[in-house]
């Protein structure tokens, strides 16, 4: 190394942090590794909707396939001041809500024990498992009749067939959530002279709550896109019943409002359970 | 007082093959004693100290802590793990606090406990840091004050110091020696390193594999002397203490070479 060097290197280490700000690196890594993704989304969609407002506007889609971005707009306002198909847009979401906040109530406390017996107990695991991998893959349409020819075309049709399709990845997660536990923390609190139970609720299930939490946004998920079918059984409420009425019709522009309005709540759904599981496991994640 | 007799574990492994992790293995954990346990890595340390915490049962012989047959895990046999098995979402002060929590204790008594446990550890103003929060060191001085909130009869430490750098090493083992002279325990520390054996045992045991077995054993006065007060380096540099230090490595490594011959 020439003096010249050495005398750099110096300097470099006498520069106040901040007088300039440094040109930071980071390790190169697989994936995302937590780097902000925000900014481009905002921009991706800003995109599609130059191009939405773009193409109907030239004319290039007729409105009856694609209505412009300003008749979406304007029948929004309308369907929520005036309604649409015997019911106003809040009364149709309460009345899809309602479903799906009670179908993932009874899913979630039911598949959570349920997947925690099977992570921890042969019998459970032995008795479950052909049930849940039978009917876990069935596509909810396919046992659609079977609800209403069991259950009738009342509210608890509907529920049933959401809370079956959100039982299922609930249950797989508690019971992942369980196996992926070290051995060493669940061997320490026996050693503590932890109960059965005792270890249960104080180890086991803390410990599986990511995966679980993971499993329920899954859930609510399914919940959604199967609640479209669900409201095809007579329903005279709900979003997906408002889609399935405008469809009929061809008012394209009404299926564009309950579209945006399903996504809205969804993703409104995955980002209150993202930032539930942030504070329920703060010490989960990035170090 | 804890006693192993005629200790054997045989494990199925990949393909069938049996393998024997312990051969009539036996020992006792006398009051106030710390025995360590040296050998090659698979020599059967682990599975000897799984056995007496009751994590594994015997294939034959039997283990007793104040003649009662040991079967299962127990609060009278504490345990400190090598990778630290804290409970990630409490706070230092409630994993300290865990057993007292199982034992039923009142919240407001196991926080006053665990606060003294912590400062016993040196951890005092750490109490509600978070597991993620502490150095490897500090997270083991955790675990070790977790293993003496419920006073156990007996402390397991299975190579609890085995992945920190040497000098929190040195801390640590001042600690435990400091621990160990303020409460009468039966203490089984598992290492591979002679040196730790030597500096923190009042009884060394060495091991070899295949099948695993004690084969040699020593009473030590080294730790008694440092607790006393004498200074570690001036023992460190004793002849009697290397001496013994080349005696014990000549016998695992030719341990090991009978072992790879066969
Ligand atoms: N659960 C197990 N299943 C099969 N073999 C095991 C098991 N645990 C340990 N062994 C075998 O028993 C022997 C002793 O292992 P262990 O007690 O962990 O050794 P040490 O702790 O001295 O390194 C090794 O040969 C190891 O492969
Ligand atoms: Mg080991």
């Amino acid at each position: 190394m020439t003096l010249a060097a050495a005398k750099d290197k110096d300097q470099d280490q006498a520069t106040p942090a901040g007088s300039s700000r440094p040109n930071t690196v980071r390790p190169r890594t697989y994936g995302l590794a937590d780097r902000p993704t925000l900014a481009i989304s905002l921009a991706a969609l800003a995109v599609l909707l130059v191009v939405w407002e773009l193409v109907t506007r030239f004319g290039l889609v007729q409105s009856l396939f694609l209505p412009t971005p300003g008749e979406v707009w304007t029948q929004f306002v309308a369907v929520s001041t005036d309604g649409y198909a015997g019911a106003t847009l809040s009364e149709h979401i309460g009345a899809s809500l309602l479903r799906i906040f009670t179908a993932a109530v009874i899913a979630s406390s039911t598949a959570i024990p349920i997947g925690l017996a099977m992570g921890l107990n042969r019998w459970a695991k032995g008795l479950a498992d052909p049930i849940i991998e039978f009917y876990w893959p069935l596509p909810p349409l396919a046992y659609l009749p079977l609800m209403i020819i069991w259950l009738g075309i009342g509210e608890s049709s509907k529920i049933t067939l959401l809370t079956l399709a959100m039982f299922a990845p609930i249950c797989l997660s508690a019971q992942a959530g369980v196996r992926g536990l070290p051995v060493e923390r669940i061997n320490a609190a026996l050693s503590l002279g932890g109960t059965r139970w005792q270890v249960l609720r104080t180890v086991i299930l803390p410990g599986a709550l990511p995966e679980i939490l993971t499993g329920v946004r899954i859930a609510i998920g399914v919940g959604w896109s199967t609640l479209v079918a669900a409201e095809l059984i007579a329903a005279t409420r709900g979003i997906g019943f408002m889609i399935m009425s405008a469809a009929q019709f061809l008012a394209t522009d009404v299926v564009f409002v309950g579209i945006g309005v399903i996504a809205v709540f969804a993703f409104t759904f995955s980002l209150g359970l993202q930032l539930l599981e942030r504070w329920l496991v703060p010490w989960k994640g990035p170090q | 007082m804890l006693q192993v007799r005629q200790a054997s574990v045989f494990f199925e492994q990949g393909g069938g093959r049996i393998v024997q992790a312990l051969k009539r293995v036996s020992l006792d954990l006398p009051t106030g004693g710390i025995v360590m346990a040296l050998g090659a890595s698979g020599c059967g340390k682990s599975t000897l100290l799984n056995a007496i915490a009751g994590f594994l049962p015997l294939s034959e012989g039997v283990i007793l802590l104040d003649g009662m047959p040991v079967e299962r895990p127990g609060a009278d046999r504490g345990v400190v793990f090598q990778k630290d098995a804290l409970l990630p979402w409490r706070s230092a002060a409630d994993n300290v606090a865990l057993g007292l929590e199982y034992a039923g204790m009142p919240r407001r008594e196991r926080r006053e406990r665990a606060e003294a446990l912590l400062r016993l550890v040196h951890l005092e103003g750490f109490a509600d840091a978070r597991p993620n929060e502490l150095s490897g060191g500090m997270r083991q001085r955790v675990g070790l004050a977790r293993a003496l909130a419920t006073d156990p009869k007996v402390l397991l430490m299975d190579e609890p110091f085995g992945a920190l750098d040497s000098q929190t090493r040195e801390h640590m083992q001042d600690l435990l020696v400091e621990v160990w002279a303020k409460t009468a325990k039966q203490v089984f520390f598992i290492t591979h390193s002679i040196e730790e054996a030597l500096m923190l045992g009042t009884t060394i045991l060495v091991m070899l594999p295949r099948p695993g077995r004690i084969v040699a054993h020593w009473e030590l006065d080294f730790v008694q002397r440092i607790a006393a007060g004498e200074k570690a380096e001036a023992v460190r540099r004793e002849k009697r203490f290397g001496a013994l230090h080349d005696e014990i490595r000549t016998l695992i490594h030719a341990g090991e070479q009978v072992g790879s011959v066969q």
